[in-house]
Formats: C-alpha cells, sequence, structure tokens
C-alpha cells in the first residue's frame, strides 16, 4: 500500500455497481511550484506516493 | 553546453512538466476553471522561456513551431540525449 | 499529427557507465511494460474512443510516452558510453552488440524482439481502459524493480521520476473509464 497522504477528500461516487471499477475523481485543490513538482514528478501533492524501497513489502 | 543554457533548459522543463500534468487533469476536468487558469498562466510563462532560449541557443521545435538564425540551427549538436546536465 | 521537441521531459544523468543496468533497463525501452508497448498501445486505442476526453487522454498520454522513452534511451546511452568491448562482453551484452553495437534497438534484457503482441486494441473502450490502467501498473512495478537495481542516485532520480507518472497516468485513465462508462449508460436511454 501506499503512504497514506493526508491532503486525501471525500471522494463522492455515483451509487456503485457490481462486477465495474472504480477510481475517484480527482479535486482541485492547489499544485507545487514548478520547482518542486518535476522533481516529485507531479503537480499534485495528493497523486504524490514515492516509492520508499522493496524492504517496506 | 554552457551553464546558463542548461540552467535555460532546466526553466524550460519545470514550466513545461506544469503544463503537462495540468494538461492531463485538464483532459478529463475541462470545466475546472481554476486548472485551466493555472494551466494557461504557465503556458504563458513557457513560451516567453522559450522564446529567450530560442534567440541564444537555437530552435527548440521543428516543423515551422520555432524560427531559426542563419545557418539552420535545428540540425546542431549537441542532441538532449548528448547533454551533460 | 507529431512535432518533436528538442529536449528530453526530464534531465536524464548517470554518474558512471554500467553495462549490466544498461541491459535492464532495455527493458523500458523495447520490452513488453515498456514506453514503446505504452505509447504504441494508447496511440492505436484512441481511434474508436467514444468522448472527446478519452481521446484527448490516449492522445497526450501516448505523447508523454513517446517522451519518456526518449529518456530511457538517454540512460541506456550514457550508460554504453565509451565502454570497450571486452567489459560488454563480460557483462552480458555481447550478444546485443553482436546485432546493435552501443546502439538502441527494440528488444527486452533476453534480446526477444518487440512485438505487437505485447499491446492489444479491442476496440471496446471499456477493455482497453482497463489495459490500459494494468499497463500502468506493471510499468510501476518495473520501474520499483529497477530503482532496487541500481545504487547510481542520478539513475534512481530519473526513474523514480518516470515511476510516478505512471502513477498519475493510471488515475486518469481510471477517471476516463468512469467517465466513458456514465457516456455509454446514458446513450442507452435513447
Amino acid at each position: 500500500m501506499y503512504d497514506y497522504n493526508p491532503y486525501v477528500q471525500d471522494y463522492a461516487f455515483p451509487p456503485l455497481k457490481l462486477a465495474q471499477a472504480y477510481v475517484p475523481l480527482q479535486k482541485y485543490v492547489s499544485i507545487y511550484p514548478p520547482e518542486e513538482a518535476i522533481k516529485k514528478g507531479t503537480v499534485f501533492p495528493e497523486l504524490d506516493m514515492p516509492y520508499v524501497g522493496e524492504k517496506m513489502r | 553546453m554552457d551553464g546558463n543554457q542548461i540552467s535555460m533548459l532546466k526553466k524550460i522543463m519545470e514550466i513545461e512538466f506544469t503544463c503537462i500534468d495540468l494538461n492531463l487533469y485538464l483532459d478529463t476536468h475541462p470545466e475546472d476553471q481554476k486548472a485551466l487558469q493555472d494551466y494557461n498562466y504557465y503556458s504563458n510563462q513557457l513560451s516567453m522561456l522559450k522564446q529567450q532560449y530560442e534567440q541564444f541557443y537555437g530552435p527548440l521545435m521543428v516543423f515551422g513551431h520555432s524560427q531559426s538564425q542563419y545557418p539552420w540551427k535545428w540540425v546542431d549538436d549537441p542532441w538532449p540525449w548528448e547533454i551533460e546536465y | 499529427m507529431w512535432v518533436y521537441e528538442k529536449k528530453l521531459q526530464y534531465p536524464a544523468k548517470v554518474c558512471k557507465p554500467d553495462v549490466k543496468m544498461a541491459k535492464y533497463l532495455i527493458a523500458q525501452y523495447g520490452g513488453p511494460d515498456g514506453e514503446l508497448a505504452a505509447a504504441l498501445r494508447y496511440q492505436t486505442q484512441r481511434f474508436v474512443m467514444p468522448t472527446g476526453k478519452a481521446k484527448a487522454v490516449l492522445t497526450d498520454i501516448a505523447t508523454e510516452e513517446l517522451a519518456h522513452l526518449e529518456i530511457i534511451a538517454t540512460l541506456v546511452f550514457k550508460l554504453l558510453k565509451g565502454v570497450p568491448v571486452e567489459i560488454l562482453k563480460r557483462e552480458g551484452l555481447g550478444e546485443y552488440y553482436t546485432e546493435h553495437d552501443r546502439g538502441l534497438f527494440y528488444a527486452d534484457t533476453t534480446g526477444m524482439l518487440w512485438t505487437a503482441a505485447y499491446i492489444q486494441a479491442k476496440g471496446d473502450a471499456i477493455a482497453d481502459l482497463h489495459e490500459d490502467m494494468a499497463a500502468e501498473e506493471k510499468a510501476r512495478a518495473t520501474y520499483e524493480h529497477l530503482i532496487n537495481l541500481t545504487d547510481d542516485p542520478s539513475v534512481k532520480d530519473t526513474l523514480r521520476f518516470l515511476r510516478e507518472r505512471e502513477i498519475v497516468h493510471f488515475q486518469r485513465f481510471g477517471e476516463t473509464l468512469v467517465q466513458v462508462r456514465e457516456y455509454m449508460e446514458s446513450k442507452k436511454f435513447f
């Protein structure tokens, strides 16, 4: 599992159905400044999910 | 490649990357006003940075999207995989 | 139509040549879960997506994957630069060198040629988007393996960037799946 990001919000879903996959629709909050964003690989703090290494599994 | 050229190139990478990530977000959120505002702001910055860069160091794009001094600078070395960052 | 920009999306640096790592990285160039597979998969699936948003997502991510292909090529190019043939042979790249010298070719680490069998375009948007989500996860996992395989901090840094991009792509494909399904469901009530 990825480290849980405190930036995550409550995402609304339509009524869920069987046999269907769902991914929540991201909400825009704020973005990293460009020099930080490129280092992280995304402008979005809520999608920033760094790899912590093999030993964490 | 001199230090100034590399630092200008890195700045362009940063701003363009911001535009790319916002672009992908807008593809699934076309009605997000704030995101679009931010995209346009950074896109404008990107144009200015590229213009400045190209004045000194030659075209970044081809097929008419950038202009070139004489002689045609598009063919110049180094190419992106040869640059020492 | 595609236009090329003469710069990498992200800097690709290596601290020193490393033949073994170059060999592993070729997997992300011409292997089953590599950037070529990603770019060509999304590029060809986009034609029959039912919504403008889905066409945009597939087109734009395909374009970004080509930029990533270039980054992988740059890493391999730099990792093999100036390495003498004896070392290439010793480190397991003798067969590759026979065919390609220190050039870049569309094969995996075992020399198996890239094939369109690595991708699928079912023409069914729901099926294709699930394949795309799976592809992004497989690429993410492969990047994690590659990060574990190297000690070179510069190479690790570039790989971390590429890995994070796969996570963002997964999110976009997932959103697209939900949106395409909603669209197709809304069409049923005519």
